[in-house]
Order: structure tokens, then C-alpha cells, then sequence
């Protein structure tokens, strides 16, 4: 076979055109269609989202490159503990994930259901239940969505790529270096792999995270800030609901003015935490006995916001001075703060119960609070700080064409919507939809005009998405009064409009069908009509800042699903 | 800048030229001075003067952006009425993704290469020609940077010692004749496919272009052309808008009085007698006494199994092209695509 080629070259007229490609460079050794960087959730359900795609699996070749070792991943034990890393998963993106055949290689067993969702405002207590049973009948789910360990969907993410078999995964891999082909007429990224191998590709994909090498390779500016927060998270456990409490299927947060607090539930003794907080005071926390930490938590559901500032301030000053508060003087704290609320030490909102009855009736207003934490998992607790930042394109042009982006390379949220994983897996589905049309009609799926309708189906959706948890962010660290009492009528309001709240719930994802869009659009309508009907509403629904926390809730709450996906 | 201005009085060229494939070769003084008068050997002067050009043609966002955007709907044009006339055929089960694989596909006035490139990548072997050889040089410096596309320049050997990743079976070979002269060297009846997009509102005879476009198709094989009806409409949108408010495109690009409205291409080929195999000359061929393309109309309209017309319709707010619906001949008062079937007999 050999020498029969080497006399064929040798036969060949060395007569050369001179637009001769140096593709043929002796430093390339491999030609790819698709290089996907990064394999967190977003780059493995691309990799998966492609692979499932009959047309791609048929013409393309795609490789993932990912640094650590993902068969670790892979093999991940499913150990008795939660990891700490957890993400709300939307019946949309459930969906997504159920129709690229993910889903069900999850282990479901260890996903927590959220059936309901209460927030409430901890300045003035105006609170807003979002609750699966509201939904229509036709609803065939009962939950709004669904807690899983990033490990776990990772997990599965893998195991559905070997069946498939069409990707290819190179992991303990790093890229060293970009660079884009130094070819006349040829835009084509070089990609330059720490085990030597330098990969010519059509088509760059960057789910390579907040700090993306091939956003910083394809020239795009990314907008932004840091919020002043760091998100602490961890793993909790509390005793079980009781025979008289709904089970622990409600996420709870509360929104302080340093702020939110979340508790998210994964199974009847095991709860997740996201506590967003200022740096400082996250930096206090996470040095403090993993008791004291516990306490705190009951404390910052529980307390009203003027002692939660004191304690806050408490454990600042003790970290400060060195002497770290012990949990008898934090619960010494605590009791003079609820003496002096008087709350009793038998109610709901006492934190100081060390073990909770749950065999009898709950007291009132259990419902409204989550379970008391007991414990935390060791080696759970961790923080990192918070970015808004928004990609300034997520296309690539000129010196770095034949790039895309997808998930925390394109944008970065505050987790208090639970939305980074699912607007990164909307973008994956959108991204892979566009190359299996460019795939089908014979595009160049590296190109500028294959790879538009992607960015227009997802730029502005994340944007509108983006800025409706950034406002709400804001909106939610003032205590100033005005604006607390414009905010808790608006969110009160809502409440009180079972209309408008189904309709927010179904485009927050809670649906999987498809035209959960425009029914929803169909409810917010109906429920302007009854809003219109009450004069003393509307004008407080309408107006000023009220307008802004309501229309900032459904804004997010819309934007989560796409409608014309 | 010096460079931008010398670019763009090459590509007005460019777009001059391609008017002329079916009339005598008029060289400019520009064509002489750059262009060699044999493929085989260009200088590194020249390879600089397509880099710049293939920027302009291959640059997505400008001059030919607009025809960028147009290319998916042409494919797609392409792609369902292949599908369309398989099934009339009574094929019953096939891949409808692959129903270009394997034809053999000719596109007149390829330009950059833009329609080639994605029939290439749908698997068919596609000749693009044009009557501008700065065009094919660009359209071969695209291709050649593609490995999926088995691009081979004549001259230039295909290599295989590089792992090529495509996994399609399409070819891409350029060429700088015009349709005339590849008539004259092939013979008639060589190509499943024929394509000419955006072409004949720039020739100067159409009638003698359409005959040898024609000529070329095999029995049974399909003619594809796009162009520009004239209406005012099209004056408005086409000259005044895209040419002179908006600088689309190059003012002068394009000429009212050569646009060709969807009835007169359908009266050319319901009149239209393909040569007789015994003929091969393209000036006789109306005098052949075989069936026409296009047997009868309907108010006016061919029967849709032997030819059709569909509007293309740029959606500004969507910034992108769609394809009009069936039978809308109101949507076809401005771009618009245009296909018929040679006979079998």
C-alpha cells in the first residue's frame, strides 16, 4: 500500500498551483470538525447532545478536551454523602436531557424533587409560594424541578458517550496554546494539546468556563462585574419531616440584605445549601466549627434581619480578634435575640431546639421554614465568589473565527435563580440544533452565517434572563425603607394572583411541552385582566419599584424556557 | 487603504466578468496585467491579490453577505425538489439528507465557490465554473483549506497522507472556462444537476446561455437557476435600496433591464426542444422535434413535476432569507428560484 502511494506522488506533475495549501504542515496530526474545550456539564451534554444527532454522528468528527480525569468522573462511586455542587435541573432541561438519552443514565435516586418553592423577603417577611400543585391538571409532573449533584449528571453525561460512541474523549489533556492556521485564506483554529498533538479544527467550542482560554483566544470581550459576594456551599443534614409536614420537597430562600440564603432539598435528612453572603462574613463562616456554622444557618432562616445584622457583626469581630465564636456562645446569642423578639422557644421560628420533635404536630408556620440543620457533611463546605458577566458575542470573527461559546465561557449568574446550568444546557441545545441544520444543508458549521442563528436564539434570551437576576439581586440588598415596602407589595401581590403565578411557573421551566410559552403568555394575560379589575393592585403592581420586583420575577421566570425551541 | 480601493476595483471587475460567460472573452487591461493567461503558473503577486479578494468573497458580513445568508435556501431549494422528483420516481425508502451523494453537479458562475462548497459537502461531485479566473483561484484557495471537500486544483496532486477527517464521498474541482466551451469539450448531457444561482441576471445573451445550460443536463436531470424578476419591486429592493441606500452591494452590480421575470422563463422552456442526439450544435437545437421541458401550463403555471418557480424573501428583522411558499407567484416579484427537469426521452 505504501510504496504504491509513494509512485503515485512520484508520478504526479510537480506543476503546482500556487494557492497550494500548507495544510499539509508536518505539525499537524489531526483534522477535526468539532473541538469542544471543557468537560463540566455544559461541554459534555454538547458532546452527548451531538453524538445522539443522526446527522452529525454520520459526517462529523468531534473530540472533547478536557484536563482532569474525567474516568473519575466516570467511575464516580455514588458515596452515601452529597457532593456539595448541585444544580437545580428545570423540566426543560430535564427534557433536553431526556431526549439526548442522559436522563435516565441518572441516578434518580439521589436527585431531590422541588415540588414547591417559597421565598420570602427578610427585611419584611412578604413572601411568594410557587407550588407544582397550583399547576393545571394537564400537567403531568408534580415538581418544578429537580436538585442533582453535578456529579451525577456528569456522571451520566459520560455513560451515555460511550454507548454513543461518537465522540471522542481526551482527557488529562490540556490546551497549551491557540492559534489560527498561518494559511492564506484559511481561518482555521490549531489547537495545541500539553500531550503534543495539535488538532486543525473546523469548529472551536468554548464551554471552558468563567476564565475561557477560547474566549481570550477568539478576541471576544466579555461585560461585567464581581458582585461584592462570595456563595458558600455545603451539604446538610436535619432530622426528617413528620407525619403531619409535607416531606421535604420545598426549596426555601430567603433573601437578607447581605444576600440570599437558599435550602435546597435532596432527600429526607439531606438538604443543600447556597448561602450568598459579603465576602467577610463568608470568610468568618467557613472558619467557624462546622456546628457554629449549623447554628448560624437555623439562625438566618429563622431571626429577624435586625439580629442576623448583629450576629453577622458577632462573628466578623470574633474572627477578627482571632477567638472564633463557640457554638455555646453563639446560642447564647441567639437566645437573648429571640427573648428579646419574643419568640418562644417551642415555635417554629426558635432555632435553639437541638433535637426536633417531628412525631407530634408541627408548630404553626413549620411549613414556612425548613427543617432544622443538625449537622453538616465534612469536607462540604466550601465558597467562591460571584461574577455577572456577559460575553460581548458568542461567535468568534476574524483572527478568531470558527469560535462559539457555550455556558459560563458565554455568561456568569448569581446562583439565586438556579439558572447558570440551565441557561449553559439551553445554549448546548440550541448549539447543537444549529449544526445539525448547518450539517443539512451543507453549511460550513465553522461559519459566521452557520453558526447566527444560535446567538439569536440564545444571546438575548440570557441577557434578559442575566439582567432579571441582577436586578433582583439589587433590588434585594437595600433594607431602605421605601424600597422594602414597594417590593414585599409587589411580591405580596403576586402571591395573591394565582393566575400570573401558574403562568411564571410554567415558563420558569417547570414545563417540558414545548408551547409552554405561549399558554403561559395566555395565563399572563388573564391574570392582567384580573389585576386590571382591582384598581388598588394594579396601581401598586404597575408602579415604580412594586413594577420592578414583579416584572423582574416574571422576566426570569419567562425567559427560562425558550418557546420556540 | 490603497489595498481596499485596488480590492475593490478588481472585485467590480469580478462582477463584470461574470456577465460575460456566454459572450466572446473581453479582457480588461486589469485581467491582462494580473491574471496569467495559463492556470498552471501564478506568482506570489497574484496568491497576495486573491488572499484579498477571497476576504471579500469568504467575508460573511460584507459584500456578499447578503448571498451568504441566500445560500442555505438555494441548498435547500435544491435538496427538495431532488427529494420531491425521487419519490415521483417511485423511489420509496431513501436517506433524504443524502440525495445529492453521488451526482454529478455543475455550477455556472460558482464565483467564490459558496453554492459548490455545500453541495460538495452534501456529496456531490461538483464542477464550479466561472468565467473569472480570480474567482476560481479564491473559490480553490477556499477549498483548499477544507479537508471535507477532497478539493483537488488539476495541477495538484490529492494528497493522503494526512489524516482527513471527512467522512462525506463529495468532490470539489473549479475550473476557468465558461459554459460554452465546456459544452464544446464535453458533449451534451453530462450532469445530473446544473446549477446557475444568481447568474443570468448578469449575462449578456441569456437565451444562448440558458441553451447551453440547458444542453448540459442529462435526460432526467435538473436545471436550477435563481435570478431577478423585473418589477418594481425588484428595482426598488434590488437597486435602490440594497445598492444605493444601504450599500449592500457594490453600486452597479446589478441591471433592471437584464432581469428576467419567472413567465419568461417558463415560456423559454415550454418552448424550448432539446437538441437531438443526432446534433450536438447548440444553434440548432430549437429545430429538434423532441418533447418539450415544460408540456403544458396551468393558468399559466408549469405542472410542479416538470418545472417550478419559488420567491426568496429576505426577512430584515430575522436577517436571513426564506423560501416562499408554493404557488405564491406574488412572492416571486423580487429573487427567486426556478427549476426544471430535462425529459427522459
Amino acid at each position: 500500500m505504501l510504496p504504491l502511494l509513494r509512485s503515485t506522488k512520484a508520478l504526479k506533475p510537480q506543476r503546482c498551483l500556487a494557492v497550494s495549501p500548507k495544510r499539509f504542515s508536518h505539525s499537524i496530526s489531526d483534522h477535526c470538525d468539532i473541538v469542544i474545550v471543557g468537560g463540566g456539564p455544559a461541554g459534555l451534554a454538547l458532546a452527548t447532545a451531538l453524538g445522539s444527532c443522526r446527522n452529525i454522528q454520520a459526517s462529523l468528527r468531534v473530540v472533547l478536551v478536557e484536563a482532569s480525569d474525567l474516568s473519575k468522573v466516570k467511575q464516580w462511586s455514588l458515596p452515601e454523602g452529597y457532593s456539595n455542587r448541585v444544580s437545580s435541573i428545570t423540566n426543560a432541561s430535564r427534557g433536553f436531557l431526556q431526549d439526548i438519552g442522559a436522563w435516565p443514565m441518572v441516578e434518580v435516586s439521589r436527585t431531590g424533587p422541588v415540588e414547591e418553592i417559597q421565598v420570602w423577603d427578610g427585611v419584611s417577611d412578604a413572601r411568594i409560594t410557587f407550588s407544582a400543585s397550583e399547576m393545571l391538571p394537564a400537567q403531568s409532573t408534580v415538581e418544578l424541578s429537580r436538585l442533582t449533584e453535578n456529579l451525577n449528571l456528569q456522571r451520566a453525561l459520560l455513560h451515555r458517550l460511550s454507548s454513543l460512541g461518537a465522540v471522542e474523549l481526551v482527557d488529562r489533556v490540556k490546551v497549551q496554546s491557540i492559534i489560527q492556521e498561518n494559511t492564506e485564506g484559511s481561518t482555521w483554529p490549531l489547537v495545541h494539546l500539553s500531550d503534543g498533538r495539535v488538532i486543525r479544527t473546523r469548529l472551536l467550542v468554548g464551554a471552558d468556563g468563567p476564565n475561557s482560554p477560547v474566549r481570550t483566544y477568539a478576541g471576544i470581550k466579555s461585560y461585567g462585574w464581581a458582585y461584592d459576594t462570595h456563595a458558600i456551599v455545603g451539604t446538610l443534614y436535619h432530622a426528617p419531616r413528620g407525619p403531619y409536614s409535607s416531606p421535604n420537597t420545598t426549596a426555601y430562600q430567603r433573601f437578607l440584605p447581605t444576600g440570599p440564603i437558599a435550602f435546597l432539598p435532596l432527600s429526607e435528612t439531606a438538604s443543600s445549601l447556597v448561602w450568598s453572603t459579603k465576602p467577610p462574613l463568608a470568610a468568618a463562616l467557613k472558619a467557624v466549627d462546622p456546628s457554629v456554622l449549623a447554628a448560624m444557618i437555623n439562625a438566618a432562616f429563622r431571626l429577624p434581619e435586625v439580629s442576623m445584622r448583629y450576629l453577622h457583626s458577632r462573628i466578623v469581630e470574633a474572627q477578627e480578634r482571632g477567638s472564633p465564636i463557640t457554638l455555646d456562645e453563639l446560642r447564647e446569642e441567639i437566645a437573648f435575640r429571640e427573648r428579646s423578639h419574643a419568640i418562644d422557644s417551642h415555635s417554629a421560628y426558635s432555632s435553639l431546639v437541638v433535637q426536633q420533635d417531628t412525631s407530634g404536630i408541627p408548630p404553626e408556620g413549620a411549613d414556612g421554614l425548613p427543617p432544622l440543620v443538625t449537622s453538616i457533611q465534612p469536607g462540604t463546605i466550601a465558597s467562591f465568589p460571584l461574577r455577572f458577566s456577559h460575553a460581548e458575542s458568542y461567535i468568534g470573527e476574524g483572527a478568531g473565527a470558527r469560535t462559539v461559546l457555550v455556558g459560563d465561557a458565554a455568561h456568569t449568574t448569581h446562583p439565586l435563580a438556579g439558572q447558570g446550568l440551565n441557561m449553559g444546557l439551553a445554549d448546548v441545545r440550541a448549539l447543537a440544533d444549529c449544526i445539525s441544520q448547518a450539517v443539512s444543508r451543507g453549511l460550513d458549521l465553522g461559519s459566521y452565517t452557520a453558526l447566527l442563528p444560535y446567538s439569536r436564539n440564545r444571546y438575548l434570551e440570557n441577557h434578559k434572563m442575566l439582567a432579571a437576576v441582577d436586578k433582583l439581586h439589587k433590588l434585594y440588598s437595600t433594607t431602605a425603607e421605601p424600597v422594602v415596602w414597594a417590593r414585599s407589595v409587589g411580591l405580596e401581590v403576586i402571591n395573591e394572583l394565582d393566575t400570573i403565578k401558574t403562568a411564571l411557573m410554567m415558563s420558569a421551566g417547570s414545563r417540558t411541552q414545548t408551547n409552554a410559552g405561549q399558554l403561559s403568555w395566555g395565563l399572563a394575560a388573564k391574570g392582567v385582566e384580573s389585576v386590571a379589575r382591582s384598581i388598588g393592585s394594579a396601581r401598586s403592581f404597575g408602579e415604580g419599584i412594586a413594577g420592578m420586583a414583579s416584572a423582574g420575577l416574571q422576566q426570569l421566570a419567562r425567559q427560562i424556557t425558550n418557546p420556540r425551541q | 487603504m490603497r489595498n481596499l480601493s485596488s480590492a475593490r476595483s478588481l472585485l467590480r471587475a469580478v462582477w463584470t466578468r461574470r456577465a460575460l460567460h456566454s459572450t466572446a472573452y473581453r479582457h480588461t487591461a486589469l485581467d491582462n496585467s494580473h491574471v496569467a493567461s495559463s492556470s498552471s503558473t501564478v506568482n506570489p503577486d497574484e496568491i497576495a491579490h486573491f488572499s484579498r479578494l477571497s476576504s471579500l468573497w469568504w467575508d460573511e458580513r460584507g459584500e456578499f453577505g447578503m448571498l451568504h445568508k441566500m445560500n442555505p435556501v438555494r441548498t435547500q431549494f435544491v435538496q427538495e425538489k431532488l427529494v420531491e422528483m425521487k419519490y415521483e420516481d417511485g423511489h420509496e425508502s431513501f436517506d433524504e439528507q443524502r440525495v445529492l451523494e453521488g451526482l454529478n453537479v455543475l455550477d455556472v458562475g460558482c464565483g467564490g465557490g459558496l453554492l459548490s462548497e455545500s453541495l460538495t459537502r452534501l456529496g456531490a461531485n461538483t464542477l464550479g465554473i466561472d468565467a473569472s479566473l480570480s474567482n476560481i483561484a479564491i473559490a480553490s484557495l477556499h477549498a483548499s483549506s477544507d479537508p471535507a471537500l477532497s478539493f483537488s486544483s488539476n495541477s495538484l496532486p490529492h494528497s493522503n497522507d494526512t489524516a482527513i477527517s471527512h467522512k462525506g464521498k463529495g468532490k470539489v474541482t473549479y475550473e476557468h472556462t465558461s459554459v460554452e466551451e465546456l459544452l464544446a469539450r464535453n458533449g451534451p448531457n453530462s450532469f445530473d444537476v446544473v446549477c446557475s444561482m444568481e447568474v443570468l441576471e448578469h449575462v449578456d445573451n441569456p437565451r444562448g446561455f440558458l441553451h447551453s445550460c440547458a444542453a448540459l443536463v442529462k435526460p432526467g436531470g435538473h436545471l436550477f437557476l435563481s435570478t431577478i424578476a423585473r418589477t418594481p419591486l425588484a428595482y426598488l429592493l434590488t437597486i435602490f435600496t440594497a445598492e444605493k441606500l444601504l450599500r449592500f452591494v457594490e453600486p452597479g452590480t446589478h441591471t433592471y433591464s437584464k432581469y428576467i421575470n419567472p413567465s419568461e422563463l417558463i415560456s423559454f422552456f415550454h418552448h424550448y426542444r432539446a437538441p437531438s442526439p443526432s446534433n450536438t450544435s447548440t444553434k440548432s437545437s430549437t429545430e429538434s422535434t423532441s418533447q418539450p421541458w415544460i408540456s403544458r401550463l396551468v393558468a399559466g403555471r408549469p405542472l410542479r413535476v416538470e418545472a417550478e418557480t419559488r420567491g426568496m424573501i429576505y426577512v430584515p428583522w430575522n436577517g436571513e432569507w426564506v423560501l416562499g411558499p408554493h404557488n405564491e407567484p406574488l412572492t416571486e416579484a423580487c429573487n427567486y428560484l426556478f427549476w426544471v427537469r430535462k425529459p427522459l426521452q
